[in-house]
């Protein structure tokens, strides 16, 4: 045993630097992708699909790939492409004992560097191999890993299979896998090399002639002294014969009981057909392969999606999964999220933005996510938002997204906006990490709407005009009687008509603004329950969805947009910007 | 038995067995069966045997014939080698890093430390290589210096098995009094740690042909490594003959006996076989003028001479009497009769001249010869001077005194004219050298330090006096290695004036 060696004989193979150079729709991009679940969104078409293929291409644990001119970056194929990984390899999978010496790197928090005979820093070493496959000019391919002297040597496909790549793809060839086609992930399970050459004996015993009727007898009888006539080849007779580009094997494929009826396994659903597909897969791998699934949610209902996700958490192996499903991104709990932009960048989603992962995993999945500090402001930057539009505003990929909080939706705000998923911003300004604001400010521009002061109802109320109080009170059922009852209350006075509240107050703008934030007796020593009970006042105003939307549409109806214009319009227009509409005037 | 121990004991589980292995007891044996035992079910893994010498591989191979895949066979230095191939760049070292060794005079022991450096910092890299070699056998590792031990060590400690096989009594004294007790105390340590030691005593060498002599040498052996005498009083064993006869010569490394003292060592030399040892460099010279020039010397693979002459012409390029001078040095070095004021001086300063006197006679074949170097002043008009040389001395009356003694190493000279560059050719020429493996003149005079790892039938050792062999370690191991070398006939030429300390006349 080592004595103080580093022991990375049990640890999964994972990938700490993946760079994909023209490759299909890829130019040029470079990523160190986490250790565990990494789960790529993102819009379609960026090219994550293309991130997991080149993976699999770069560990494919065959040779038999042909390469098309679809395959290189701009169909380019005289300028080649180059997936390349810096790995950490378990040794178990051979790698150092290898015909030719293979030699590790260290690996350097950015790609793989040289040992320093210099440094001194006592860190434990952290060893990794540096590997890659380019796609030639002539659509060959070749697997190579790179030695610290800078000389490649071949990546051989034994290696390649200990390391071990389990794909669930997105699309239907899964079904090729249920099949005995040669190299298909069953054929390489059951591994039975001479079973076709057997099978093809038994079917060449087969009585083809005595299965015909009469006719096909005679007609066959017919067709033979014809043959005898011409000086051809006679006595003829029909029998099981072979030929280039038909596979005994291809015909052969997994059954399944169900009914007391054996069916062929590609006769089931799309869902199971990935699952089984996957399954089989995994079972002839080694211990942790590097496991791709391309659109986990494919043929699955949310709960088998949440379990997937949950049991590839569970399992030590790196995997990549792309997704579009909120409840995987839900139940994707500890698994690093990326975001891949359309630029084919991959931007990380810090683990920060866990809450919101949790609370509204839309938010990942859309092509614009407003991050809105709470209920109120969801309600209203939703109507706000559909008014401008004039329709739906999901049809545009916009998700009103809450951010749970003040400070909640900073952190979110800061998490999303570092990783190059699109995002605004609509939050309250409370006075409190100006700095951390500004930096979001700075990203973000007219994206993140912030009030100068104040929030939503210390905005909007002042501009009230005194024959608007009443109708302003007014919800959208025509009662004002609970309002009016906060108002009465804060008052210290029984009656709660509009009447008896104005006469009571001076400044009844500033007394509905208390009520709808809920905002707490200004006597400190007020007894707790009455500060408890004017805590809860807000929810009779606007603190909800409901209320938010009510909010806005008060602000229309009432003819106050022109005094919140100047605030509101530049964020409406960065929202229009963003999702390609034209920028607008006002808001209608 | 110890055979049995020893085979029981490389096949066991234990991490780290040391066997002791005197010369001719048949350690290659232990080592190449035992390879072949283990090496079919390491599995992915390879067994390497780690030797000092290129024809210590070729002795190995040969014996594990068939298991090739299994079985990998290198030197330290080829292993080494790989390792800093490898990580050349951050070593600091050129690609061609083997080369670069080969050129350099101290190349191997840089990269030996550089090396152990290495592998001692980035226990990472060793593992890789542990990996592959699960077990390893090192040969002659009395032969291994600090930083090549340290390399093998962290193997070890990276996971691999290790079978050593040494003879602390072989181990070549050449460093400083430092470096030898390092040396010792590196073999002690060694054997501390060992998880089995185990001692081969069977001189299977000399089990047909002379079986007393073989137990003399071994008793001998253990005499000499206690700090004992070789007692000559006693009986002999048949196959030791010893004659008393003082070396009387005047120079300071000549040899001559009395004259009546000298027909039994005459009659000796007679035999179809033999091999003559001596302590010094400078007495194979007097040794073989004293046997008359029948016998060639056994010039090893050490080229001292040659390698003198190339870093002299990296050094004097285009210095015409710079190399002319440099060619009498290396002369003086393979010849005797090229001497300064028979030819040397006339030579070099022909070089310096430029070749413009005419004359005649003796200064115009030196002329001649010169004025290769005049008109190419690089090592290629070196090998043409030479080249002109061996015609002179094969035709000319005037040349007949200049006589080559080592024939090889002055052929090597002419050879390198072929290269480009007299450094890439230098080092293929020994690469080729270690490779073909001269074939053994029946007969040779050599020294005892080159005649390490020969066999003969008949040996002879002269002189053995108190200037040869003191009572140090050194003189110990040297005069084990010379004995050990006789298989039928030992031939000791003891003085009694001077006595060596380590007989007991």
């Amino acid at each position: 045993m080592p004595e103080d060696a580093q022991q990375p004989a049990d640890e999964a193979p994972y990938i700490r630097l993946l760079s994909v150079k023209r490759f299909r729709g890829i130019e040029d991009l470079t990523w160190l992708p986490a250790k565990g679940v990494n789960v790529l969104l993102g819009g379609g078409d960026v090219g994550k699909t293309t991130i997991l293929e080149a993976i699999a291409l770069l560990l494919n644990p065959t040779n038999a790939t042909t390469l098309s001119d679809a395959d290189y970056w701009q169909r380019r194929h005289e300028d080649g492409f180059e997936i390349s990984a810096v790995m950490t390899l378990p040794l178990s999978c051979g790698i150092v004992e290898q015909r030719k010496s293979v030699w590790p790197w260290e690996w350097g928090g950015d790609g793989a560097k040289l040992p320093d005979l210099e440094a001194n820093d006592g860190q434990p070493h952290d060893p990794v191999f540096s590997v890659r496959v380019c796609g030639t000019t002539d659509f060959d391919l070749q697997h190579e890993i790179c030695q610290p002297d800078e000389s490649f040597d071949h990546f051989p496909v034994s290696v390649r299979r200990n390391i071990g790549v389990v794909r669930l793809s997105g699309d239907d060839r899964n079904d090729r896998d249920l099949r005995l086609l040669q190299g298909s992930a069953l054929d390489r399970l059951l591994s039975d090399r001479t079973l076709r050459s057997r099978l093809a004996d038994r079917l060449g015993e087969t009585d083809v002639d005595g299965e015909l009727k009469e006719e096909a007898k005679a007609a066959l009888a017919a067709l033979d002294e014809r043959f005898v006539f011409r000086l051809l080849p006679s006595q003829l007779g029909l029998g099981l014969v072979g030929g280039s580009g038909f596979s005994l094997n291809a015909l052969i494929g997994l059954m399944a009981t169900k009914d007391g009826t054996k069916l062929p396994l590609s006769s089931w659903g799309a869902g199971t057909r990935r699952l089984a597909a996957f399954e089989v897969a995994a079972l002839h791998q080694v211990d942790h392969p590097i496991i791709v699934v391309d659109e986990i949610e494919r043929g699955l209902e949310s709960y088998r999606q949440r379990i997937l996700m949950e049991e590839l958490i569970a399992n030590p192996s790196q995997v990549f999964v792309t997704t579009h499903s909120a409840p995987a991104v839900n139940a994707a709990v500890g698994a690093a999220l990326w975001y891949v932009d359309a630029g084919g960048k991959v931007g990380s989603l810090p683990a920060s933005v866990a809450a919101q992962q949790k609370r509204d995993p839309e938010t990942f999945l859309a092509r614009l996510a407003v991050i809105a500090e709470g209920a109120t402001e969801v309600g209203f930057v939703t109507t706000l938002l559909t008014r401008s539009i004039g329709e739906d505003i999901r049809r545009h990929g916009i998700r009103v997204s809450d951010g749970g909080s003040n400070s909640e939706a900073l952190t979110v705000l800061r998490g999303l906006a570092a990783s190059g998923l699109a995002v605004a911003g609509f939050a309250d300004n409370e006075e409190t990490q100006e700095g951390l604001w500004q930096q979001v400010k700075d990203k973000l521009g007219e994206l993140l709407m912030r009030w100068p002061i104040g929030c939503l109802e210390t905005n909007i109320i002042p501009h009230l005009g005194d024959d608007q109080i009443e109708a302003f009170i007014t919800d959208p059922e025509g009662d004002a009687g609970e309002r009016l009852r906060t108002l009465a209350d804060r008052l210290g006075i029984q009656d709660k008509s509009l009447a008896a509240i104005l006469a009571a107050t001076d400044d009844v703008r500033q007394l509905i603004v208390g009520a709808a934030c809920g905002n707490p007796p200004a006597d400190p020593d007020a007894p707790n329950d009455q500060k408890k009970e004017w805590k809860k006042h807000g929810q009779r105003w606007f603190k909800s969805t409901a209320g938010g939307a009510e909010l806005a549409g008060k602000m229309f109806a009432l003819g106050l947009w022109p005094d919140l214009s100047p605030q509101l319009l530049p964020f409406v227009n960065a929202v229009r910007t963003a999702v390609g509409l034209a920028v607008v005037q006002t808001v209608n | 038995m110890s055979d049995a121990t020893v085979a029981e004991a490389l096949r066991s589980a234990a991490p780290l067995v040391v066997v002791e292995a005197p010369g001719g007891c048949g350690k290659t044996y232990q080592g190449a069966s035992y390879a072949r035992d283990v090496a079919p079910g390491l599995g992915e893994g390879r067994l390497l045997i780690v030797t000092h010498t290129n024809a210590a591989c070729d002795v190995f191979a040969e014996r594990t014939r068939g298991l090739s895949r299994r079985v990998e066979i290198r030197t330290i230095d080829g292993l080494i080698i790989e390792i800093a191939s490898a990580y050349h760049r951050a070593l600091g070292l050129p690609a061609d890093v083997g080369a670069w060794a080969r050129r350099d005079p101290n190349g191997y022991a840089v990269l030996a430390d550089r090396t152990a450096r290495l592998l001692a910092r980035y226990p990472m890299i060793a593992l890789c290589v542990a990996r592959r070699y699960p077990i390893i056998i090192c040969d002659e590792h009395q032969d291994a210096c600090a930083d090549r031990h340290a390399v093998v060590m962290s193997l070890k400690k990276a996971g691999s098995m290790l079978r050593v096989f040494a003879d602390p009594m072989q181990m070549i004294f050449t460093g400083t009094a430092a470096e030898m007790a390092a040396a010792e105390q590196r073999w002690a340590d060694l054997k501390n740690a060992a998880d089995r030691f185990e001692e081969l005593d069977t001189p299977h060498r000399w089990a047909n042909a002379q079986p007393a002599l073989g137990a003399w040498i071994l008793e001998v052996r253990a005499a000499l490594r206690d700090g004992g005498q070789i007692d000559l009083t006693g009986a002999l064993p048949a196959g030791l003959t010893v004659h008393y006869a003082d070396n009387v010569a005047q120079q300071n490394m000549g040899f001559r006996v009395a004259g009546n003292l000298s027909q039994p060592i005459y009659a000796r030399a007679n035999l179809q076989s033999m091999l003559v040892l001596t302590g010094h460099n400078d007495r194979v010279m007097a040794l073989r003028a004293f046997f008359n020039r029948r016998m060639p010397i056994w010039e090893g693979h050490v080229r001292d001479g040659l390698s003198g002459l190339v870093a002299d012409v990296r050094d004097r390029q285009g210095n015409a009497a710079g190399l002319a001078q440099s060619t009498v040095t290396f002369l003086g070095s393979v010849a005797t009769g090229f001497s300064p004021t028979a030819f040397g001086n006339r030579f070099v300063a022909e070089a310096q001249q430029g070749c413009a006197k005419p004359c005649n006679g003796k200064p115009h074949h030196l002329q001649a010869m010169a004025r290769h170097i005049v008109e190419t002043p690089d090592h290629r008009g070196i090998a043409r001077a030479l080249d002109y040389l061996r015609g002179l001395v094969a035709n000319e009356p005037a040349f007949s005194d200049v006589k080559f003694d080592h024939g090889r190493e002055f052929a090597e000279a002419i050879q390198l004219g072929r290269y480009d560059d007299p450094d890439d050719g230098f080092a293929e020429i020994a690469r080729r050298r270690t490779h073909a493996r001269p074939k053994l003149p029946a007969k040779a005079i050599s020294t005892i330090h080159k005649a390490k790892g020969l066999e003969f039938d008949n040996v002879m050792l002269l002189p053995c006096d108190r200037a040869n062999f003191g009572d140090t370690k050194a003189a110990r191991a040297k005069l084990y290695v010379a004995l050990s070398r006789a298989t039928t006939s030992l031939l000791l030429v003891v003085s009694k004036a001077k006595p060596s300390p380590l007989f007991k006349t």
